[in-house]
């Protein structure tokens, strides 16, 4: 589903990814680690379509198209699916009409016709009680006065409504307490899927205990330095970083 | 006019327009607005623009200021000596206009539609009495060139609010004073819509005369092309108590020029006013401008003033994340725009006002976005 060979993405003239490659199948949930500064969100940018994330090398081919043709809304379309670390507040803008607004854009870039607002009101009512996300969240501005927490659930929501094929999750547990971890790794789980396939970046093993992944790759200075089954998270977090990547690669 | 009985102050208005002339950019107020460029050869002319009232609501008395007779709350408010010379050049310059009273305790629930049209100068007059609430909805015509003074004394307790949309018409000028007088615990909510012109330019002078008076202004612009926007304020706190806020919210594309000047004084011992003024502007093209100056002059003790002014692109980290949720971008451009323009919107109270504005705006940024 996506073939990601030899990445070289450069932001602002600095080369951040120096050669990355990665492979994922439907089905599969892959975890990326690495410390700080390795090059974990700008893989997510790039594969999302951020401004200003330049490819200098090598290729991103999603179901056999190359991803970095396209503008991010047309990846949406497609399926692909960013849940980012840093949510934005947007003020001015319900959350319910971003929904809709959101909705209804990929269906119509697909040729689907335009859900209702009944339509849309009765998906989403559906899908917010899992993941606690209460009407009156729904009714506020987007992402504004939200904790922690309520963001990445709104994040999580959002990809339980659009039903991506490909799921990137970027520190979805940054910020997030125990309780709050969980609830949003059961709504991730929850969307497991033989058709869909997960890119779960962090920085932490503590998520992958919630969301155990079919496959680790360790990112360090912008390549993958380790990879491994999910006892690899393990191995991380009772060494640290800094023993897999002083290792030659 | 009627000012046949007000000679005195009509000569003592044309003498305010001999000394000063047409406003220029050389005078400070004018900087951003050349009247007397945009005007050219023509110059301000002594034509006598129009005015129509569609429907007067049960209850709002009216006078057209062309006939003889006036009764006795014309001459007890119009026409008060005035310095502003574009408000003077309307009573110099005119003959013609239209006044409206609202007796005591009369709150009127349908609005009052009053359209100015043709090319000249007008004047107005409303006068709410003690306790009487009105809704003021002033339609702007297209024309080349026209000047309004306006007139509107708020007595005790009484509330207006007024809602002007300045239509988008690249070839007028439109110049518009309005001054207020408030009386204590008397309400004023104005807002504007502009759309743009050669030059469009609303003035409001606003005196808060009483206990407890209130003015709340607010205001959105969207303009294109060449279009022109100038919303300039004064607001007099003469009386302590009282309070007043301002939020301007403009959005300027292509050469287009948004202006706001607001200029807040609380005038010795009207201790305990509280005032705000907020204006912003997203500029979407290189060549687009927009100037701010808020202003505050303090002869006070124990006053509340906050003023702030941004001027700015739309934030691209917002644009990626609308797209990045499959959102096209001149779509989530438009959201976020409107997004800009959402609280200034809100304050309208009127609700098929706030609709009829929102539904203009939207098809303005459609063509923007």
């Amino acid at each position: 589903m996506l073939e990601i060979k030899n990445l070289h993405v450069a932001v602002e003239g600095k080369e951040i990814l120096k050669g990355l490659s990665l492979s994922i199948q439907p089905g599969e949930v892959h975890a990326i680690m690495g410390p700080n500064g390795s090059g974990k969100s700008t893989l997510s940018y790039v594969l999302a379509g951020r401004d200003g994330y330049d490819i200098t090398e090598g290729s991103v081919t999603y179901n056999g198209e190359n991803l970095a043709a396209l503008p991010p809304e047309e990846r949406a379309a497609k399926g692909v699916f960013l849940a980012m670390q840093y949510p934005v507040e947007i003020p001015g803008v319900t959350t319910m009409t971003f929904l809709k607004t959101a909705l209804n854009s990929q269906r119509r870039a697909r040729g689907e016709s335009d859900l209702d607002a009944v339509g849309v009101l009765k998906l989403v009512r559906a899908k917010a009680k899992s993941l606690n996300v209460s009407e009156e969240m729904l009714k506020r501005a987007l992402n504004v006065g939200f904790s922690g927490g309520e963001k990445k659930r709104l994040e999580i929501l959002q990809m339980a409504i659009f039903e991506p094929k490909l799921a990137i999750l970027d520190e979805t547990d940054s910020g997030l307490d125990i309780d709050a971890l969980r609830l949003v790794a059961e709504g991730v789980n929850a969307l497991r899927s033989p058709a869909r396939a997960m890119l779960v970046i962090t920085h932490y093993q503590r998520l992958l205990d919630y969301i155990v992944p079919d496959r680790i790759h360790v990112l360090a200075n912008g390549r993958i330095v380790a990879e491994g089954g999910k006892e690899l998270a393990l191995e991380l977090e009772a060494k640290g970083y800094e023993h897999i990547v002083k290792e030659p690669a | 006019m009627t000012l046949a009985l007000n000679l005195d102050r009509k000569a003592q208005a044309a003498a305010v327009v001999h000394s000063h002339g047409v406003p220029h950019r050389r005078i400070e107020e004018w900087k951003y607005s050349d009247l007397k460029a945009a005007l050219g050869e023509r110059g301000l002319g002594a034509v006598m623009a129009e005015w129509l009232v569609g429907n007067l609501p049960a209850g709002v008395e009216m006078f057209d200021l062309a006939q003889p007779h006036p009764p006795a709350w014309v001459m007890a408010h119009i026409a008060r000596p005035t310095q502003n010379v574009m408000s003077a050049a309307s009573l110099a310059l005119s003959a013609g206009g239209v006044a409206f009273r609202v007796p005591k305790n009369s709150a009127i629930a349908a609005p009052l539609k009053l359209d100015f049209t043709g090319a000249g100068h007008v004047r107005a007059l409303l006068v709410l009495e003690e306790g009487a609430a009105l809704t003021l909805v002033e339609g702007v015509g297209p024309v080349d060139f026209r000047n309004v003074g306006f007139e509107i004394v708020l007595g005790a307790y009484s509330s207006l609010e007024h809602v002007r949309i300045s239509p988008n018409a690249a070839d007028a000028i439109l110049v518009e004073e309005v001054s207020l007088h408030i009386a204590k615990g008397g309400k004023y909510r104005g807002h504007f819509a502009g759309f743009g012109s050669k030059l469009a330019r609303m003035e409001l002078e606003i005196a808060l005369e009483g206990e407890g008076a209130e003015a709340h202004l607010s205001g959105v612009a969207v303009l294109d092309g060449k279009r022109h926007s100038d919303v300039t304020t004064h607001v007099i706190h003469r009386h302590g108590n009282t309070n007043s806020t301002q939020l301007f919210k403009h959005v300027a594309a292509g050469h287009a020029r948004a202006i706001y000047q607001g200029k807040v004084t609380v005038a010795k011992g009207a201790d305990g006013s509280d005032s705000s003024q907020t204006a912003k502007a997203l500029l979407l093209g290189d060549q687009s401008e927009a100037d701010l100056k808020p202003e505050l002059e303090i002869f006070a003790d124990d006053v509340k003033c906050a003023h702030g002014a941004a001027v700015g692109d739309l934030d691209a980290e917002s644009l990626f994340y609308l797209r990045a949720r499959g959102i096209p971008e001149s779509q989530a451009r438009g959201l976020l725009l409107q997004a800009f323009l959402e609280d200034a919107i809100a304050e309208i109270a009127n609700i098929d006002q706030r609709e009829l504005v929102r539904t203009e705006l939207l098809t303005a940024l459609k063509v923007i976005a």
